[in-house]
């Protein structure tokens, strides 16, 4: 590259598209022609630049093309940035690194009014901070994935910063996992990794388990109804294949939102929530199948009786975390068995026990 | 291909031990390094024993191969497995030689590793002063990438008297690790 400063808006080496890898092995050829290039969360970005745009005025278009793949949340011409003749070249900043990500992935190489778009990260232009909230959700994504973390830890964590918008940042891990299985089902999608230009094509079904990790105990409704309001446009785009992860995404979805004061129920996991519901399933009429996602149990349902009802609010709710917290260590031992009930399609059809 | 993951990784780290071609192994490196990032791999990796391969792979003269198996670390370092694995294997040293690399991505990812590798424990390693003292001089380079790690791991590793004492040390003389070639 002519300058490799690597300060913004100037050329650097990481933007220079490498040509396709011509001698792969066939055993690890992928569907797409893909460069040598590995990629480290030092490269990811929320910021992508775009090259190749061409010098037709087409700005409000292109954001608008981009911003499919989720929010931006700024866009501008970079005028100094070396341009071929008659093209432009744009950068713009995702609100989150996944969509970034994906856009990339979606939006590299592809043909834009006659033009080839050339899109890639452009790190250099983060601040420190935002720098430093990459480095952070990479760690706590790592931790999440590999249940290396206590749950309540990782929000506390995050607590001085709590804020809506904030808290669907804090659910990073979570759409990076929720996109695996979105991505995993996408045929044009052959990282092992989440994202982009990767090397190879592997049809990752084993990758699915990573996504059934430890249950939130979270008291925060709002952190509960983002992940679910981003996993809602997210499960669409995954097939129904029998298989558990897509399974779980939907069944979480059953679980009430909060939308009413009187309405608090404490997290569950969803294994217990399907058990639970199995088990008053008969009393409630208006619970549809378990596997029925388009209809949520949410609305003039019979409030769930407290078992022991201490005729305070905040130690009813106390008392049910706890209670729930022992049913979950005590279903544990059980969840082995639960597990291939949970995959079957039929739930009010008898259930076969794996041998 | 129809082939297990595991089998999969094996077939890659088989190529490598195997090939003559270094346009195959830079090639397979890239690939095991980005396999590093998801975490659902890792089991698999270290069965295969690829976090010393890439550790081996530090100290070879092929820039690119360095380059590779630096971004393979740093990928999968913040697995709790991996980083004590790593620390145990005493990779910390040949992290830090990288950081005098003139190779760019090399030297970021060594920025970030060593971040991550980073334990009440590795610290004495990691923090040490000639570390701190090549951070201090990455925090003003022109190289924004680079800058903005560098300036978190003053911030954030590191604590005051270290930065100080670094700071008073690079007025004085002109040892420590190189900057890398721009």
């Amino acid at each position: 590259a002519a300058d490799s400063s690597g300060a913004p808006g100037a050329p650097c080496r990481h933007h220079a598209q490498l040509g396709a890898c011509e001698s792969r092995a066939k055993y690890r050829e992928g569907w797409r022609p893909r460069a040598v290039k590995v990629y480290t969360i030092n490269l990811e970005s929320r910021y992508l630049l775009i090259q190749g745009v061409p010098a037709l005025g087409v700005m409000k278009e292109l954001v608008e093309q981009f911003a499919l793949y989720g929010a931006i949340e700024e866009y501008h011409a970079l005028d100094e940035y070396p341009a071929e003749q008659f093209t432009e070249v744009y950068l713009i900043k995702f609100k989150k690194l996944q969509c970034a990500r994906v856009a990339k992935k979606k939006m590299d190489e592809r043909s834009f009014f006659g033009s080839l778009l050339h899109v890639c990260y452009a790190p250099e232009f983060e601040t420190v901070q935002e720098t430093r909230e990459k480095l952070q959700d990479r760690r706590k994504y790592i931790a999440k994935a590999t249940n290396q973390r206590d749950c309540f830890v990782l929000k506390k964590v995050e607590g001085p910063k709590k804020t809506p918008s904030k808290n669907s940042e804090q659910d990073c891990p979570w759409n990076s996992l929720g996109s695996h299985v979105a991505t995993n089902w996408d045929p044009s999608c052959f990282t092992s990794s989440p994202g982009v230009s990767h090397n190879i094509a592997y049809p990752s079904g084993n990758q699915n388990e990573s996504l059934l990790t430890s249950p939130h105990y979270d008291n925060n409704c709002a952190d509960i109804s983002g992940y679910f309001g981003q996993n809602t446009s997210l499960t669409p785009s995954v097939h129904p294949g029998g298989h558990t992860p897509p399974t779980s995404l939907m069944q979480q979805r059953m679980v009430p939102a909060c939308n009413g004061i009187d309405r608090f129920m404490p997290r569950t996991t969803h294994l217990q929530e399907r058990k639970r519901k199995r088990e008053e399933g008969n009393k409630f009429s208006l619970i549809g199948t378990s596997e029925d996602n388009t209809e949520v149990v949410i609305g003039p349902q019979l409030p769930e009786i407290p078992k022991v009802d201490m005729d305070d609010e905040s130690l009813n709710t106390s008392a049910t975390l706890i209670r729930n917290k022992l049913k979950e260590v005590a279903d544990s031992v059980s969840t082995s068995v639960e597990k291939p009930e949970s995959s079957s399609a039929k739930p009010l059809v008898k259930q076969r026990r794996r041998i | 291909m129809e082939l297990g993951r595991l089998e999969y990784l094996q077939a890659l780290v088989t190529e490598f031990q195997v090939t003559d071609s270094t346009e195959a192994k830079e090639q397979v490196l890239a690939n095991l390094a980005n396999f590093a990032y998801d975490p659902s791999n890792y089991e698999y990796l270290r069965q295969l024993q690829v976090l010393d391969l890439f550790l081996d792979m530090l100290t070879e003269d092929n820039e690119s191969l360095v380059e590779f198996a630096m971004g393979g670390l740093c990928n999968l370092c913040l697995d709790k497995t991996n980083k004590e694995y790593i620390l145990e294997a005493n990779g910390v040293e040949p992290i830090i030689n990288c950081l005098s690399s003139s190779n760019e991505e090399t030297v970021v990812s060594a920025v970030t590793t060593l971040m991550f590798l980073t334990t009440p424990r590795s610290r004495a390693q990691t923090t040490a002063l000639p570390v701190v003292e090549c951070m201090l001089r990455f925090s003003l380079s022109a190289n924004r990438r680079l800058s903005n790690l560098a300036s978190i791991f003053l911030q954030d590793y590191c604590t005051p008297p270290q930065v100080e004492e670094a700071r008073n040390l690079s007025r004085h003389t002109a040892v420590g690790i190189p900057l890398p070639k721009d």
